[in-house]
């Protein structure tokens, strides 16, 4: 249902893949070319498209494979993959969109949705012709190894490997799953100014859950690692260290309570704890809600929000984090964008749209799922810089609280402003000091509120190899995040008085 | 609909001859338009046209899954010929195969009325004058509202598919949805922009709900919000709106799962036939209510489906076991879906709890948190509604209920008379004692 206003974040999202359709010729028309794509496609879509008078057109072609592999029970034993290919189209007036998409290439479903789309506007046709201008895109995801060169026996090892350290790790094992996905997607976005832009995306991602028992008790946990690579991605160290740290994640549960429930400080570990970011601010400042006046954030550019130790900045430059972007999905150039600065807010989240309606350039912001959607302010990588306190110092200071440090899910509501998101490990501080640890505890607070209290940045810096997805009006894309520890003074913890602490 | 069965019957053919010893496969089209309206003027018009092609494989005792968009003839033999070499590399699992045939037999003969004919006639005018209309009677009931901002949302559609098995299952269907929703933003005096909103969902547009009375929904939603504050942290009498409810029963009925239970996941585990609610639940899987957005004559794995217990006066009756889980158990499949649920009802509207529950909390919305499946921990976000001296009085926010689900859902002492209409969840609104809540 149309939700709009409602986002979330988790790490299961879908699956990802490899190539089967190579091309040598590393521009749009050369890759399509094998689907039927031609210039005097593109021309005679836009002369469709613009029929009724659009102001603006733009063709977004995707071809994009995926494939997983998974082991359950001691076996790779099953596969999974899924080929996508098809078109977006879309048509602009003023304000308003018309959006049409076809799986099927042929020349008579193109131009059947072109025109469907162009019935947005009512007006005379523009029929001058566009003069296509490629340009180059920066690479900011270089593979070694090619993900069409890899095959599934190349890939089980790794996941048998997984499975063998998990088991081997610690006695109490007793069920352990290994996902294995990796995906390569090609873009080709072409716009009625005569833009075109291509783009090859490759991601993978590995998950590993485990189930473990001790004395009749049962827990379980899951860890998963994501990156914009291809298969060198699986270095010894990685692998190692995942399946390390899922069995310890899980062994922990055993000695953690839920958390006390009522209000306390909590002290954010540095690394995935920027899921506070993407929900307490990052959402509110994707400038679509802006722009319809919705956000909690509306009328705050350029006001202070937070203390002036904190720092956001929301990049799509990092070089093969899983939410980087060559080009965003409207063809611009990925950014790094200061969202805060020294604790002013500075800038919204553009998409094209947007930015024409606030009258400022794109930060290169739109993206979306995939051609069946129109794009959308989104998030790429979320963290905040490093500030002047020491981690242990900011533990310290707390008499009594909480300390986060891995986590699940988080969801805000962008006009109240509320947000929660979800610890499964964590401490209780006692005394500035880490004691018993907690778990499946969720938080709650208000945007604006929490970073207010954001009173403490540390000096050190995490980023988050996460494969995190990002849910917004039924869209999924791939996001990273990252922070340093940080101190908020006060939250609502959503844990139990009895049996708590 | 023959076009889709042909298709579906020639790919089984086709994943034969590329060195498939088994197939299903799933062959699908659907096509829908959206219209969004905002504060005055069109937003945005979307038209949606899909077709995809799904196929499960078996090659040699081992398995593999994969789906197309590209249905151009070359492609497909590729897309077979791809899968089968990707099959083989896997290792064998002697509990793949298809489906036991003898279960697809048994078909219940009813017409499940899926389709309603309007929805291949829908005028584009009329769409646009749906959406703008809605847009305009918000704004009518919420005239005494601080509004910002207004949105609506007409859409529409028809899905259908034909699904073919090697070993003789085959199956049509084609459905129609229609939908309706309006949003709308106010201006609290704290700054607060919280939203209220509505909407129906069905398969027949004569029973959808009327844009006007989800035009005065969605404003009392929003109204309810304005000038929330804070709950005290403690223990609480919940009364969880029929809206609401889902989350809750959904951490509930997901561990009985043959996935979970296998996997030694679930706090169910060893618990059939066992007390794992309150008495006052007793719920049923109805798969064959005609119109209904569950309905459904097979399964996943294309067994016939009927009527059964899922939970009876609060005792587990069933878990949810597929072909490939109960091959591993080394059981009989007792179906991997749930349809509609059918709730044993309460007498009493939300109006009555609240009255009986005199004082206490109505929670109206849930916001993020999570469960755990494996021990029943359940932390989750919520806002809604005190109820003193059983009215409904002032709103409250970012407040969090937790516990374990099974203690709550014994905990409970009444349910409702009111099952969400647009969900296939069946449950209506229910009141639980003794519910931890966290806030200030």
């Amino acid at each position: 249902m149309s939700d709009a206003n409602r986002v979330n974040l988790s790490p299961f999202g879908h699956s990802a893949g490899d190539s089967i359709v190579r091309s040598k010729s590393e521009d749009g028309l050369g890759y399509f070319a094998h689907f039927g794509v031609d210039r005097n496609l593109i021309q005679t879509s836009f002369e469709k498209a613009l029929s009724s008078g659009g102001d603006w057109a733009e063709l977004f072609f995707e071809h994009r494979v995926a494939h997983h592999v998974g082991l359950q029970d001691g076996a790779v034993n099953r596969a999974f993959s899924a080929i996508s290919l098809g078109v977006g189209i879309r048509v602009i007036k003023g304000d308003q969109t018309g959006y049409s998409y076809t799986e099927d290439l042929s020349r008579k479903s193109v131009l059947d949705a072109a025109a469907t789309a162009a019935v947005v506007a009512n007006g005379a046709p523009r029929l001058d012709p566009i003069a296509l201008n490629s340009t180059p895109t920066p690479d900011r995801y270089p593979v070694d190894i090619e993900w069409s060169t890899v095959g599934i026996d190349e890939k089980m090892p790794i996941l048998n490997a997984v499975n063998e350290k998990v088991f081997s790790a610690d006695s109490r094992i007793i069920k352990v799953q290994v996902g294995f996905a990796n995906s390569e997607g090609a873009v080709f976005i072409v716009d009625s100014d005569g833009n075109m832009r291509f783009d090859r995306q490759p991601m993978t991602r590995i998950s590993v859950s485990c189930t473990a028992e001790k004395n009749g008790r049962r827990e379980s946990n899951s860890m998963n690692l994501a990156g914009r690579q291809g298969f060198e991605f699986y270095t010894p160290d990685r692998i190692d260290g995942l399946a390390n740290e899922a069995v310890k994640r899980t062994a922990f549960l055993f000695d953690a309570k839920p958390a006390p429930a009522g209000s306390l400080p909590i002290v954010l570990a540095a690394g995935s704890s920027g899921i506070l970011l993407h929900e307490a601010i990052g959402h509110g400042m994707e400038a679509d809600f802006n722009r319809k006046n919705i956000s909690v954030y509306s009328d705050k550019l350029n006001q202070p929000i937070a203390p002036d130790t904190v720092t956001i900045v929301d990049d799509g430059t990092q070089a093969q984090a899983r939410g980087s972007i060559n080009i965003d999905d409207e063809g611009r150039t990925g950014q790094r964008t200061v969202l805060v600065e020294n604790g002013i807010l500075r800038t919204y989240m553009h998409d094209r749209i947007s930015a024409k309606h606030y009258g400022v350039e794109p930060t290169g912001n739109g993206r979306r799922q995939s051609f069946r959607h129109a794009p959308l302010p989104r998030m790429r990588n979320t963290y905040m810089m490093p500030g002047p306190h020491d981690p242990e110092e900011i533990i310290g200071s707390v008499k009594r609280g909480i300390y986060a440090e891995t986590f699940t899910n988080g969801q805000v509501m962008i006009g109240a402003g509320d947000f929660t998101f979800y610890i499964k490990t964590g401490y209780l501080i006692e005394d500035g000091k880490l004691t018993q640890p907690i778990k499946d505890t969720n938080i709650i607070g208000n945007g604006p509120d929490v970073l207010q209290k954001t009173d403490m940045v540390g000096n050190d810096f995490k980023f988050d190899e996460g494969g995190w997805v990002c849910g917004k009006d039924g869209q999924s894309v791939p996001v990273s995040l990252g922070m340093p520890t940080v101190r908020v003074s006060d939250i609502t913890i959503g844990g139990v008085n009895e049996g708590g602490l | 609909m023959s076009t889709l069965l042909d298709s579906a019957l020639s790919a089984v053919e086709l994943a034969e001859r590329m060195g498939a010893d088994a197939s299903s496969v799933a062959v699908s089209r659907s096509r829908g338009v959206d219209l969004e309206w905002r504060d005055g003027a069109l937003e945005r018009v979307t038209e949606k046209t899909r077709q995809s092609l799904s196929a499960e494989i078996y090659v040699n005792g081992r398995y593999s899954a994969s789906s197309t968009s590209d249905l151009r003839p070359d492609a497909l033999a590729r897309f077979f010929e791809d899968a089968v070499a990707m099959t083989r590399l896997l290792e064998p699992d002697p509990h793949r195969g298809l489906p036991d045939s003898v279960r697809y037999e048994g078909r219940a003969d009813v017409d499940l009325d899926l389709y309603d004919e309007s929805a291949a006639h829908v005028d584009s005018l009329e769409r646009r004058d749906r959406v703008q209309r809605l847009e305009a009677l918000v704004r009518e009931s919420g005239a005494n509202l601080p509004i910002v901002s207004v949105s609506s949302n007409i859409s529409d559609g028809i899905g259908e598919s034909a699904r073919v098995h090697s070993n003789g299952f085959i199956g049509q269907r084609k459905v129609s949805s229609f939908s309706a929703s309006a949003m709308l933003t106010v201006l609290d005096d704290d700054g607060r922009r919280p939203m209220g909103w509505d909407y129906t969902y069905r398969r027949h547009q004569e029973d959808m709900d009327s844009l006007d009375w989800i035009a005065k929904k969605a404003c009392q939603r929003a109204a309810a919000q304005l000038g929330s504050g804070r709950v005290q942290t403690g223990k609480y009498t919940v009364v969880i709106d029929s809206r609401a409810i889902g989350r809750l029963l959904g951490a509930l009925l997901s561990p009985i799962s043959g996935s979970l239970i296998q996997q030694r996941r679930s706090l169910w585990e060893g618990r059939l036939g066992t007390q794992i609610t309150s008495p006052l639940i007793t719920i049923f899987d109805e798969p064959h209510r005609p119109r209904s957005l569950g309905a459904s004559l097979w399964d996943s794995d294309g067994f016939a489906t009927r009527s059964r217990p899922i939970i009876e006066k609060g005792v587990l009756s069933t878990y949810l076991i597929d072909q490939y889980y109960a091959r591993k158990m080394g059981v009989e499949p007792t179906g991997g879906d749930t349809h509609d649920l059918d709730f044993a009802l309460g007498t009493q509207d939300l109006n009555g709890l609240v009255t009986n529950a005199q004082n206490g909390l109505l929670i109206e919305r849930f916001l993020g948190g999570n469960s755990n499946e494996t021990t029943g921990e359940i932390s989750l976000g919520c806002a809604g509604r005190f109820i003193r001296n059983g009215q409904l009085a002032e709103p409250f926010a970012e407040a969090n209920l937790a516990g374990h689900f099974g203690d709550i859902w014994n905990g409970l002492i009444a349910l409702g008379n009111d099952p969400n209409p647009n969900s296939p969840m069946g449950c209506p609104s229910c009141v639980f004692e003794n519910i931890q809540l966290s806030g200030t």
